[in-house]
C-alpha cells in the first residue's frame, strides 16, 4: 500500500482489511478525489463494497433493514460523486435484488397465509409480514446456502465469538435438516409445506421463542427454533449476497457478451470510426478483427483521454485490472489498419466512414448518453452524413435518470490538461474550460448494443424498467420515506 | 507521382546489381542509361505536361486550367528536372568517387539496392492512408539540397518559414510570397536575346513557385496572386527598359498587397465588427488574422462582449489568438475541440476565417471548422465567414477528401518532453520501488513516436476540411456581405476581372 496511488486495485485490497465504515469512507474519498473514476471501476468497487455491507458479520438483516442500510450507504456514495452514475445504478440493482428476495419470500408466505390468515404480525414489520425469510432456504432458486459458509468462516479474525457461534450453528441445522430433500421441489410444494411450518416460522419474530408451537408441527424441537431464527436472517443475507455476486459476474463478462455480436455489425472492408480508449469497444473490435478485415479511424480524444488512446492503439487495451500491465493485443497486430486522427478531422473523413462506434460513460433512460467529450460532435457529424452510430454499453451503465438538465450531468476536468500551469498569464486571464463528458441526444444514436443484445434507443426505457425497481429510481426519495419512518 | 518515382528506382535497382561487379566505366554507362530511362519514363508519364506548362505561361485565357495543371503537371517536372539535373553531376560523381577507392563497398550497395525499394514499399504503405494517398506531397519536408539554384534566398527562407507554420494563414502566406517575389524580381536580369515579359515567368518565377509548392501546397490566395502576377508580367510592354519594368512590377505588387489584402482586411473587419453587439459571445475556431482584427476592432469600439476560442491539436493556433485577445483586455474563454458542444450553447455568433471560399459556396478552412459550423447551425447560432476576395476560388469540392492537404503526421506526436514528463511525476510521487516497476513496462511499451515501425498504424493529419454552404449564413468580403451562393460571382469579379 505504501507509496501506491490509490486506485481500484488498492481499494479492493484494502476492503479485506478495513472494517465496513472505513471502507465506505475510503470509497467516498476515492470517488471524490476521482481516484476511482469511469463507469466500470466505479461499478466494480460499488459491488464489492455493498457485498461487504450486506455481509456485515454482526448484523442480522431483515429485508427492510437491509434496504435501509444499502439505501443509506448508496445515498452517501451517490452524493460523493453524483456524475458517476454507475454507482447509483449498482446501488439500485442491489436494492432491487433485496426487494426481489423479500418479495419472493412474501409470496411464499402469503401463499401459506391463506390458511393461517390470522398471521400473527408482530414486531416492526407491519407492512411486510412475510419478510422474514423463513422458507426461502427451500426455494429452488437458492442453493444450499453456500454463502453463509464463506461469510462466516472466511473471516475468522473479524468475527467475534458470539457471531461465530451464531453463524456457525444455523447453517448446520440448515444443511443437516431435511431441507435437502425439499430443495428439489417446486415452489408450490414449498408453500404447501410451509402451511405446516407456519406458526413455527412466525414465532421467532415474537420476541422470545416461547416454544408454544404444537408438537404436531413436525420435527421442531426447541433446539431448532434458534436454528430457525438464524436461518431466517442468514437466508436473506445469503440470497442478496448471491445476487450481488451475480452482478459481479455480469460486470466481468459484460464486454465479452457485447463482443459476441461484433460479427453481426462489422462487415469486411468496413471503415469504422471510434473515439477514446474504451475496453468495451476494443474487445468488440478485436472480436470482429479475428474474422474480418476492416479499417479503423481512431479519434484521439484530446486532451483527457488521448494518452490512453495512444497507448491502446500502440500496445493494445489494458486488461480487466486497471493497474495490471497485462494488455490485449493491439488491433494493428491482427492486421487491422488503424488510423489515428485528431478529433477535428472527424467531419472531414466522415463521408467515407461506414459506422461510428461509441462507448458511453452512462446511458440515460430516454436513450441519450453521456460520453467522453467530443462524442457529440462525432455523433452529429455522423448524423449529418447518415452514418450509423452504434453505442456499446453494458447494462450497468444504463441509468434510470432522465436528462432534464444536461448541463448538470457534465463534469469539468483539469484545465492544465489544455494549457499547462506554467503559462501563468494565460492560465490567469483566460477562462479555460475542459468538460469531460458530452451529452449525446438519443436521436443521434442509431443502435445500442448491450450485453442483452441490440436495441433501439427508444427501447431502453424498457430495459431500465426490467432492471430497476420503481421505488429505487429516486434514491433520495427513499431517504424521505426513511426519515418519515424514523 | 509516386508511381512515376518508383519505376526509376526499379530501373536503378535492376541495373545496379548487374553493374556492381563490373568496372567503373561500365557502371557509369549503366547509370547514364538508367538516367535516360528514368527521364524518358517521366516524360512519357507526364507527356501532356510541357504543353500545359507552356499554356500556363503564355495562354492566359485558360487561367483556371493552368492553375490545376500547375499542380498536377509541374510537380513531376519540378521533381524531374531540377533534381536529377543539378544533383546528377554532383551527387553521382561523388558516388563514383566513393565507390572508386573502395570497391568492396560496391557489392554491399548492390545488395542494398534491391532491398531498398522493397523496404521503401512497406514504408510508404505505412505512412500513407490509401484513401487520401493522392494528397500526400511528393517531398514531405523541404530540404535545401537539390533546390534549383535559381531560387532566390528570400524565397528559400520563406519556404522554410511556411513549412514550419511560422508564416501561416492563407493571406499571410500570400503577402509574404509577393514580398519575396519582389526581391526575386529585383534580383533578376533578363538574358540577352529575350525580353523580360517572355522570360521572367517561365525561367525565373517558376522555380520559385515550384520551390514554394514543394514546401507546402500553395494556398488559393497564392494561386490567385500568382495568376495575377503572371498576367501582369506578360502584359508588360517588351520595349520597356528592364529596371523600369521591375520597378513597375514591384509597385504593382505593393499595390496588390495593399488593395487586395491590407485595406480589404480593414474593410471586412469594420463591416464584420458591426455583427458583434453588446453582451454577445463570439465563438471562433483556430486563428484567423481577419477574425482577430474584427474582434479587436469591436473591442476598441467599446462593445462589451466575450470571446470563446475553440482550438484543436496539432497546431494549437487558437492559443495564440486567445493570448493576443487576452492581452488586449478581452474576456476570453479557451476550449479544446472536445468541449465544442459545450460552449456552443453560450455562443451568439460564430466568426470563422477561411482558407478559401470555393465556387459552390463551400468553405475550405482549418480542419475542424466544419464541425464548428455544423454545431452552430444545429444550435441556431449564425455562422459568419470573413474572407478576402483574393481567397475566393474557382474550384469546387464536395467533401474534404478530394481537395485537401496532408501535413506531416509527425506533427501529431506529442512533444517528446511530454512523454518523459510522465516519468518524473512518477518518480516524485512514488518510492524507488515504484519507479523501477514503472520503468520496465514503459521500456516495453511503445510510444507514439514509434508509430512508423508499427505495420498497420497510420497517423493522419489533414489540414483543411470543407464546410457545406448551408451552415454558412453570410460571407463578409470587401464586396460586401454576401450569401455563400454568391461566391462564384464575386470570384469572377475579383479574380478574373469579368
Amino acid at each position: 500500500m505504501v507509496g501506491q496511488t490509490p486506485s481500484l486495485t488498492t481499494f479492493l485490497k484494502s476492503l479485506k482489511q478495513n472494517d465496513i465504515e472505513t471502507s465506505i469512507e475510503l470509497f467516498i474519498s476515492l470517488l471524490k478525489r476521482r481516484q476511482i473514476k469511469n463507469s466500470r471501476p466505479c461499478a466494480i468497487a460499488t459491488t464489492h463494497l455493498l457485498l461487504r455491507v450486506v455481509a456485515e458479520p454482526k448484523r442480522k438483516w431483515d429485508a427492510q433493514k437491509l434496504i435501509d442500510r444499502v439505501g443509506h450507504v448508496g445515498r452517501r456514495l451517490v452524493a460523493a460523486q453524483p456524475r458517476e452514475m454507475a454507482v447509483g445504478n449498482i446501488v439500485r440493482r442491489v436494492l432491487g435484488v433485496i426487494r426481489e428476495v423479500a418479495e419472493r419470500d412474501e409470496d411464499s408466505l402469503t401463499d401459506s397465509e391463506f390458511s393461517g390468515s390470522a398471521s400473527p404480525i408482530t414486531g416492526e414489520f407491519k407492512q411486510r409480514p412475510g419478510l422474514p425469510t423463513r422458507f426461502s432456504e427451500f426455494s429452488p432458486l437458492h442453493g444450499a446456502a453456500a454463502m453463509p459458509h464463506n461469510m462466516h468462516s472466511g473471516r475468522p479474525g473479524t468475527a467475534d465469538s458470539m457471531n461465530v457461534e451464531f453463524g456457525g450453528t444455523p447453517q448446520r441445522p440448515g444443511l443437516m435438516s431435511s431441507n435437502a430433500s425439499y430443495a428439489g421441489q417446486g415452489p408450490s410444494g414449498t408453500s404447501l409445506f410451509s402451511i405446516l411450518q407456519h406458526p413455527q416460522g412466525r414465532s421467532p419474530l415474537a420476541t422470545p421463542p416461547t416454544g408454544t408451537q404444537s408438537p404436531a408441527m413436525g420435527p421442531s424441537p426447541s433446539r431448532r427454533t434458534t436454528g430457525g431464527e438464524a436461518n431466517e436472517k442468514l437466508d436473506i443475507k445469503a440470497e442478496v449476497i448471491d445476487g450481488i455476486k451475480e452482478l459481479q459476474d455480469e460486470l466481468d463478462v459484460v464486454d465479452s457478451q457485447i463482443a459476441e455480436s461484433a460479427l453481426d455489425h462489422i462487415h469486411s472492408n468496413e471503415i469504422v470510426l471510434t473515439h477514446t480508449s474504451s475496453q468495451t469497444v476494443q474487445k468488440f473490435l478485436l472480436t470482429a478483427a479475428r474474422k474480418r478485415k476492416f479499417t479503423l479511424f481512431h479519434a484521439e480524444a484530446y486532451p483527457n483521454n488521448h494518452e490512453a488512446t495512444h497507448a491502446t492503439i500502440l500496445n493494445g487495451a489494458q486488461g480487466e485490472e486497471e493497474d495490471s500491465d497485462e494488455r490485449w493485443k493491439p488491433l494493428t497486430s491482427l492486421g487491422i489498419t488503424v488510423i489515428l486522427i485528431p478529433d477535428s478531422a472527424v467531419f472531414a473523413l466522415m463521408s467515407r466512414i461506414n459506422k461510428v462506434i461509441l462507448a458511453p460513460h452512462a446511458v440515460l433512460a430516454n436513450g441519450s448518453l453521456l460520453a467522453a467529450a467530443g462524442a457529440s460532435t462525432i455523433a452529429l457529424a455522423a448524423k449529418t452524413h447518415h452514418v450509423p452510430v452504434v453505442v456499446l454499453s453494458g447494462v450497468y451503465k444504463l441509468s434510470p435518470v432522465y436528462p432534464f438538465d444536461t448541463d448538470e450531468l457534465i463534469e469539468y476536468g483539469d484545465p492544465s490538461k489544455v494549457v499547462p500551469f506554467e503559462e501563468a498569464e494565460f492560465m490567469n486571464k483566460v477562462d479555460i474550460v475542459n468538460p469531460l463528458y458530452d451529452w449525446v441526444d438519443c436521436d443521434l444514436v442509431d443502435l445500442y448494443i448491450t450485453n442483452l443484445g441490440g436495441h433501439a434507443p427508444s427501447y431502453l426505457y424498457r430495459i431500465v424498467a426490467d432492471h430497476y425497481r420503481l421505488e429505487d429510481v429516486d434514491l433520495n426519495a427513499k431517504q424521505d420515506v426513511a426519515v418519515k419512518k424514523g | 507521382m509516386s508511381e512515376q518515382g518508383q519505376p526509376t528506382e526499379h530501373a536503378k535497382a535492376a541495373e545496379e546489381p548487374k553493374v556492381s561487379p563490373a568496372e567503373l566505366k561500365k557502371r557509369a554507362k549503366a547509370e547514364k542509361q538508367a538516367r535516360r530511362a528514368a527521364q524518358k519514363e517521366q516524360e512519357g508519364a507526364t507527356g501532356e505536361v510541357p504543353p500545359a506548362a507552356n499554356g500556363a505561361h503564355q495562354d492566359y485565357t485558360a487561367q483556371k486550367q493552368s492553375g490545376q495543371q500547375d499542380q498536377k503537371g509541374k510537380g513531376p517536372q519540378a521533381k524531374g528536372q531540377p533534381q536529377p539535373k543539378p544533383s546528377k553531376q554532383g551527387g553521382q560523381e561523388s558516388k563514383q568517387e566513393r565507390a572508386g577507392p573502395s570497391t568492396q563497398s560496391m557489392p554491399v550497395r548492390g545488395k542494398a539496392a534491391p532491398t531498398a525499394p522493397s523496404k521503401e514499399q512497406p514504408k510508404k504503405d505505412n505512412t500513407v492512408v490509401e484513401l487520401l494517398s493522392h494528397l500526400y506531397p511528393v517531398q514531405r519536408r523541404p530540404n535545401l539540397i537539390g533546390v534549383s539554384k535559381d531560387v532566390h534566398p528570400a524565397v528559400l527562407a520563406l519556404g522554410l518559414q511556411i513549412s514550419t507554420y511560422e508564416i501561416c494563414g492563407s493571406s499571410a502566406r500570400c503577402v509574404a510570397m509577393l514580398l519575396a517575389f519582389k526581391e526575386a524580381i529585383q534580383a533578376y536580369t533578363t538574358p540577352r536575346d529575350t525580353s523580360l515579359p517572355r522570360h521572367l515567368v517561365s525561367h525565373h518565377l517558376s522555380p520559385q513557385i515550384d520551390y514554394l509548392r514543394s514546401c507546402r501546397p500553395l494556398a488559393e490566395s497564392m494561386g490567385n496572386a500568382i495568376r495575377w502576377l503572371k498576367k501582369l508580367i506578360v502584359e508588360l510592354d517588351p520595349d520597356k527598359p528592364e529596371h523600369e519594368a521591375k520597378d513597375l512590377l514591384c509597385e504593382e505588387i505593393d499595390r496588390f498587397v495593399h488593395e487586395r489584402i491590407t485595406v480589404t482586411d480593414q474593410a471586412i473587419a469594420s463591416s464584420a465588427r458591426n455583427q458583434i453587439r453588446n453582451g454577445s459571445a463570439v465563438l471562433t475556431y483556430a486563428k484567423s488574422a481577419i477574425v482577430e482584427k474584427t474582434i479587436l476592432q469591436a473591442h476598441e469600439q467599446g462593445t462589451r462582449f466575450r470571446v470563446i476560442v475553440v482550438d484543436s491539436r496539432p497546431l494549437l493556433e487558437g492559443k495564440r489568438l486567445a493570448t493576443s485577445l487576452m492581452r488586449a483586455g478581452l474576456e476570453v474563454q479557451y476550449v479544446p475541440f472536445s468541449g465544442l458542444a459545450h460552449v456552443m450553447k453560450d455562443a451568439t455568433l460564430v466568426l470563422l476565417g477561411a482558407h478559401s471560399m470555393l465556387s459552390n459556396g463551400r468553405l475550405q478552412s482549418r480542419v475542424g471548422t466544419a464541425s464548428v459550423a455544423l454545431r452552430a447551425h444545429k444550435t441556431d447560432v449564425p455562422v459568419i465567414v470573413c474572407c478576402e476576395s483574393v481567397k475566393f476560388s474557382g474550384k469546387v469540392a464536395l467533401d474534404s477528401i478530394v481537395l485537401n492537404e496532408i501535413a506531416p503526421p509527425e506533427e501529431l506526436l506529442l512533444s517528446s518532453p511530454a512523454q518523459p514528463a510522465v516519468h518524473p511525476t512518477a518518480v516524485t510521487t512514488a518510492t524507488g520501488k515504484e519507479v523501477s516497476e514503472d520503468d520496465e513496462p514503459a521500456a516495453k511499451l511503445k510510444s507514439l513516436h514509434d508509430w512508423s515501425s508499427i505495420a498497420n498504424l497510420r497517423l493522419l493529419n489533414p489540414v483543411y476540411d470543407i464546410t457545406p454552404a448551408e451552415y454558412i449564413r453570410m460571407v463578409i468580403c470587401e464586396y460586401g456581405s454576401v450569401p455563400p451562393s454568391s461566391v462564384p460571382v464575386v470570384h469572377r469579379l475579383a479574380n478574373e476581372g469579368m
